[in-house]
């Protein structure tokens, strides 16, 4: 095993990934055989949909994690822009363009409080969570008075937001989440704030010793995940139109999986968008699968629940060996 | 730890005084809320409130204790919502008396803990990763279980409903809230084993300094993992209760319950680091957070503010109980 | 002073790249004062950990009671009757002293702890040792020097028979002090083996009855306290012969002008009113013993740590330094102690560790370029002699040394004026050593100022154009290369008090 590690091709793709990747073709195979309906269009489609939103959340965490830090508030965050600027979009009239960046500028705030609230006032990151969580809850609930929010369809007038999704064909979401993804991976390993970010995750003190000023990037990572988390929610009402208040908490920790599961570790400072992406890949897989089998969707949460846990105790493991 | 040259005793006065503080709030809000609302300052009101608090008590009693170590148990409010699913299935599509599925709701609760406290303080993940998944494992063993349809435990009047009757019974004509005897003789027995039992004293001592305690030579990983079981212990107790107030129990609830009683215990003094708390202290602001809950609809706010104002009323408490410690340790001598 | 209780024969013990112990002997007798001496890295503390089971020895034996022992712990040293209070106090904040005291082995009625008998227990402990401590404070509460008392009480009521003092006066006031010596006194009635570890001169000669020096890993000799003056002690600790010669004289000429004046520091205990001026072109030597401030020192003018008061001025300009970030933006750059914890980012690159303080340096636009760091990291690997294969490498993945130096290139990168060197050759083997020496000299001439903070006697004199002598917080004294000496820094280095 060791020395498979060692092997050029292996290291420059990534262990984690290269194993991510088998494990998505494994389970596709299986999905098939277990159902004949399952291989075909319809279903991968059906799954993209899913990876979209997931992705977007996943990407935004994967900054939080890369600092040390958590923030398992964005499930609900991301119900709460949904829900504001829905709500906006359907009772006050807003036009489609404003209410989709007001989406977005719904999960920025949100990153803002966090990230404030763990960089600058020392607020343990679990608690921040947990507070903004039902805060984000309680918002959207008040401000749609607990209604359900329905996004137009793709006919209605300003239905040309689900093209983000699909046009006709082509799988336009799937290019723009990529091209995100991509962003991503640029900011984290060619611009200062990624490098800050990784380097504080890694050893804070050291970066404050070297004269960086470490709770402004730290607040950034929090920033960067609330605006991606605002953008997850577009994704979310493309794919599927309505939002119920209330809800939100089980993307948190699907969220979570794909980015540790893609080799992103739990103590910060290493980080992996592509490993982040194939692991969102995998976690929407399962979910497509499952419901094909006609399994609830439960099974799911309980098969998450066992992946990470088994994923961050390989990462402590691994890191007990290297001390 | 200690302070440069100056000994500061109001340490000490301050954790006996902020269950005080607590206190006093809890007394400033009922009163605010029977002054602004006529309709508040009935006796069903009281006994609603109570009603409603019982399940978030014993949650916050039991969550105390992961609490103190440094840790935190985020799976009790989906975990008890999975107990008594799981107990409430047993008893009514599978005949079982309600003694037996009373039981098995605590032994699950307890089994939960048991994995929380391996994870944890054998496996040595961090807490709340951990119980963030076991979180999920509860919520979706849960609904697998009962196949996603809700539980209604034996409702009152038919058999096997008299576990109904120890938390509320009629007396005459008065309606008795007997289940806050029994949440204040459990705080009781609780602070005992949290002041003077090892199981409380080492878990205080591992949240303040785990490695003198293991340099003391005392079974570290043991006496963590306790802490983890008494608060999965108290997750099947509070569906239990839980159960004996609500008619119905429906799969896929629960996530936020525990925000209502971590956030109860911390700001009953209990300190989001580790080392410092009371069960009474729990108590009391458990009580802050169900005044608050009860009591805004009656002055005109949506229910769901309560959830926001929670929130706040957390990050406020922490942040008073950060800006404590920096106070006093701020030039640190060495 | 009864029989030989203890007795370490030959003790051998090497880490890699240093030879902690070398064929060390040392015994103690029952109702003795013992004490053991020596300049930072002497081996006393390793030699103390050896005995307590936390290091394992190489070779030698240790004889306890009249049969060969040998600890695997210090719970099992503990059980035995040999105790160490540490300076660093292991004591849980949040319980009260007593709980503290019994801890482990509380008194039980039943399943209830019975806190009534501890706190009973503990008064009668501190009665007997005449410690004025109320057993049902938090121990929080207390100060550092009640602390310690406490952690010495906690030893004696394990039924010791041999009891370490690693340093127990450094957080006491002189009323504790007093305390102490009681306390000890009184357990040599009772034919305890004690062995206190110190550099106070002063104390050394009122409580022990006998004093062995270590140098260099090495045991030098034993002495009778009461038959040896405080210069013997002092030419065996550092009597050693020197092969490099010191600097002759100051490589800075009469009118450099001052780049840094530091006013009347103050930051807790360890700083108290420290002033000093560093020249152009200088390299300042701070000396002094472990726990004499000056890491404190110097954390407080990079801003590292909070200060009460104290000005600081560059080139003349008062500025406000309340950060690392302030710091550096000054032009002060600072290499902490501990390289592991403070210097460089495990999971980086050597390219990237190296541009960590100048970020901003190397930026095309919004993007990082990576060529150019590249670039400039390798002419540092190069003019450092940095032992990597390439500066793509993960610095994890360096030796100390080596690490040491990516370090050392963070700073230079940034082109520091200012730079302050915590043990800049700590653990770095004599090759690696010699390197830096040369690059601090060829800064030096360049017109950097330097602070060099070092424990080694050796590089205090054949490094610094000046030497600064910090003890206890306090600056004790400033030499001029030409009058510093080995005897000269260690007499101001070793406090006087007076008992």
């Amino acid at each position: 095993m060791e020395k498979l590690k060692q092997h050029p091709i292996v290291k420059k793709a990534g262990f984690n990934r290269i194993v991510l990747c088998g494990v998505l073709a494994l389970m596709y195979l299986l999905f098939s055989l277990a159902n004949k309906n399952f291989a075909g269009l319809p279903r991968i489609l059906s799954a993209l949909n899913y990876a979209y939103f997931l992705g977007f959340l996943s990407l935004g965490v994967t900054f939080v994690i890369a600092t040390g830090g958590i923030d398992f508030s964005i499930g609900p965050v991301m119900f709460c822009a949904a829900l504001i600027s829905g709500f906006c979009l359907t009772s006050y009239g807003v036009p489609m363009g404003i209410s989709l960046v007001l989406s977005v500028l719904v999960g920025m705030l949100f990153g803002v409080f966090n990230g404030y609230l763990v960089a600058y006032c020392s607020v343990p990151p679990f608690i921040v969570s947990m507070a903004s969580m039902n805060i984000a809850k309680g918002l959207a609930s008040v401000f749609t008075k607990t209604q359900t929010v329905s996004w137009p369809q793709s006919s209605a007038p300003g239905g040309w937001y689900r093209n983000l999704i699909k046009m006709g064909s082509i799988p336009v979401g799937l290019i723009i989440f990529l091209a995100f993804a991509a962003l991503c991976a640029v900011i984290l390993n060619q611009t200062r704030a990624g490098r800050y970010i990784l380097c504080l995750g890694s050893n804070q003190e050291a970066v404050r010793l070297s004269g960086v000023n470490v709770k402004k990037w730290k607040m950034l990572a929090y920033v960067i995940c609330g605006t991606l988390v605002g953008i997850a929610a577009i994704f979310f009402v493309a794919a599927y139109t309505t939002v119920q208040p209330g809800y939100g908490d089980q993307y948190n920790n699907e969220a979570i999986a794909g980015c540790v599961m893609g080799g992103t570790s739990m103590a910060g400072g290493l980080a992996s968008i592509s490993g982040t992406v194939i692991g969102v890949f995998v976690i929407a897989l399962l979910q497509e699968g499952i419901l094909a089998l006609g399994a609830a969707k439960d099974y799911q949460q309980v098969i998450t629940g066992i992946i990470v846990i088994a994923a961050v105790y390989a990462d402590v493991a691994a890191r007990r060996r290297k001390n | 730890m200690g302070k440069s040259d100056m000994p500061n005793k109001s340490i000490v006065e301050r954790l006996g005084g902020q269950k005080v503080i607590v206190l006093l709030v809890v007394m400033v809000l009922f009163a605010f809320f029977c002054i602004a609302s006529p309709n508040f300052r009935q006796y069903s009101t009281v006994l609603s409130i109570l009603d409603y608090s019982y399940y978030i008590a014993l949650m916050a009693i039991g969550v105390t204790f992961p609490l103190i170590t440094g840790g935190v148990d985020l799976s009790i409010g989906t975990g008890l919502i999975c107990y008594s699913l799981v107990g409430g299935y047993l008893v009514v599509h599978k005949g079982c008396p309600t003694i037996v599925g009373i039981l098995v709701a605590v032994a699950f609760g307890v089994a939960i803990g048991l994995l929380n406290g391996a994870l944890v303080a054998l496996m040595n993940l961090p807490p709340f990763m951990a119980t963030l998944c076991t979180c999920m494992i509860t919520r979706g063993l849960g609904a697998l279980i009962v196949n996603r349809l809700g539980i209604s435990w034996p409702t009152s009047g038919t058999e096997g409903s008299w576990f109904r009757d120890i938390f509320k019974t009629t007396i005459g004509d008065i309606k008795v809230p007997l289940g806050f005897l029994w949440v204040v003789l459990l705080v009781a027995l609780m602070a005992f084993v949290l002041n003077h039992t090892p199981i409380g004293r080492y878990a205080i001592a591992i949240g303040s300094n785990k490695e003198a305690v293991a340099l003391s030579g005392i079974n570290v990983r043991f006496y963590h993992t306790m802490a983890y079981v008494i608060s999965g212990l108290f997750a099947g107790l509070a569906a239990v209760a839980y159960s004996a107030v609500f008619s119905t129990v429906q799969p896929g609830t629960g996530a936020g319950f525990e925000l209502e009683a971590i956030g109860g215990a911390i700001i009953g003094g209990v300190s989001a680091t580790g080392g410092a708390g009371s069960v009474e202290g729990s108590l009391l602001g458990v009580f802050v957070i169900c005044l608050l809950k009860t009591g805004l609809p009656y002055v005109g706010l949506q229910a769901n503010w309560q959830q926001i104002i929670t929130g706040l009323v957390l990050i406020g408490a922490v942040l008073v109980d950060i800006l404590k410690k920096k106070r006093s340790g701020e030039l640190r001598a060495a | 002073m009864g029989e030989v209780i203890l007795t370490m024969k030959d003790i051998d013990k090497t880490f890699p790249g240093v030879h902690a112990l070398d064929h060390v002997n040392f015994e103690v007798r029952k109702g003795e004062v013992h004490a053991l001496m020596g300049e930072n890295g002497a081996g006393k503390s390793t030699l103390m950990k050896v005995l307590t089971g936390i290091y394992a020895k190489d070779s030698g034996t240790i004889t306890y009671e009249g049969k060969e022992v040998s600890f695997h712990n210090t719970r099992e040293a503990q059980d035995a009757g040999i105790v160490i209070v540490h300076q660093e106090l292991n004591m849980v904040g949040h319980l009260t002293v007593a709980q503290n005291i019994y801890i482990g082995r509380e008194f039980r009625k039943g399943i209830r702890i019975d806190d009534k008998k501890m706190n009973e227990e503990a008064a009668k402990l501190f009665d007997r040792l005449r410690i004025h401590i109320d057993p049902t404070e938090t121990m929080s509460s207390l100060t550092v020097g009640k602390q310690q008392m406490c952690e010495i009480a906690k030893a004696i009521s394990r039924d010791a028979k041999v009891i370490i003092f690693d340093e127990p006066s450094a957080a006491l006031t002189e009323a504790e002090i007093e305390e102490l010596f009681k306390i000890i006194r009184d357990l040599r009635e009772q034919q305890v083996g004690i062995v206190y570890i110190s550099h106070r001169m002063d104390e050394i000669k009122v409580i022990t009855d006998r004093v062995t020096v270590m140098r260099d890993g090495a045991y030098v000799g034993t002495l009778i306290t009461k038959d040896c003056s405080k210069e013997d002690i002092i030419n065996m600790m550092v009597g050693r012969v020197i092969y490099e010669d010191p600097k002759a004289c100051s490589a800075v000429p009469p009118d450099a002008p001052v780049v840094l004046r530091v006013e009347h520091l103050n930051a807790g205990r360890m700083v108290q009113n420290v002033s000093f001026e560093l020249h152009k072109g200088e390299i300042l030597g701070f000396s002094g013993l472990m726990g004499a401030g000056r890491t404190e020192t110097a954390r407080a003018i990079f801003g590292a740590d909070p200060k009460e008061s104290g000005d600081i001025y560059i080139n003349g300009k008062k500025v406000e330094i309340n950060s690392p970030q302030d710091a550096v933006r000054n032009g002060i750059g600072y290499l902490s102690e501990d390289r592991k914890q403070f210097g460089i980012v495990v999971q980086k690159t050597v390219a990237e560790n190296s541009t960590l303080a100048n970020l901003g340096n190397f930026m095309r636009g919004l993007f990082i370029n990576k060529r150019k760091e590249a670039q400039v990291a390798q002419q540092y690997v190069d003019s450092l002699a940095t032992k990597t294969p390439s500066v793509e490498q993960l610095v994890v993945n360096l030796s100390g040394g080596n690490q040491q130096k990516v370090v050392i290139a963070k700073w230079l990168v940034k082109d520091c004026e200012i730079l302050i060197f915590d043990e800049p050759t700590r653990g770095i083997d004599v090759g690696a050593k010699n390197e830096i020496y040369k690059l601090m000299n060829r800064l030096a001439a360049e017109g950097k100022s330097i602070i060099m903070i070092s424990s080694e006697m050796t590089e205090i004199l054949r490094m610094s154009d000046r030497v600064l002598v910090m003890c206890e917080g306090k600056k004790t004294g400033e030499l001029d290369i030409q009058e510093a000496t080995q005897e000269t820094i260690m007499t101001l280095a070793t406090r006087e008090i007076s008992i």
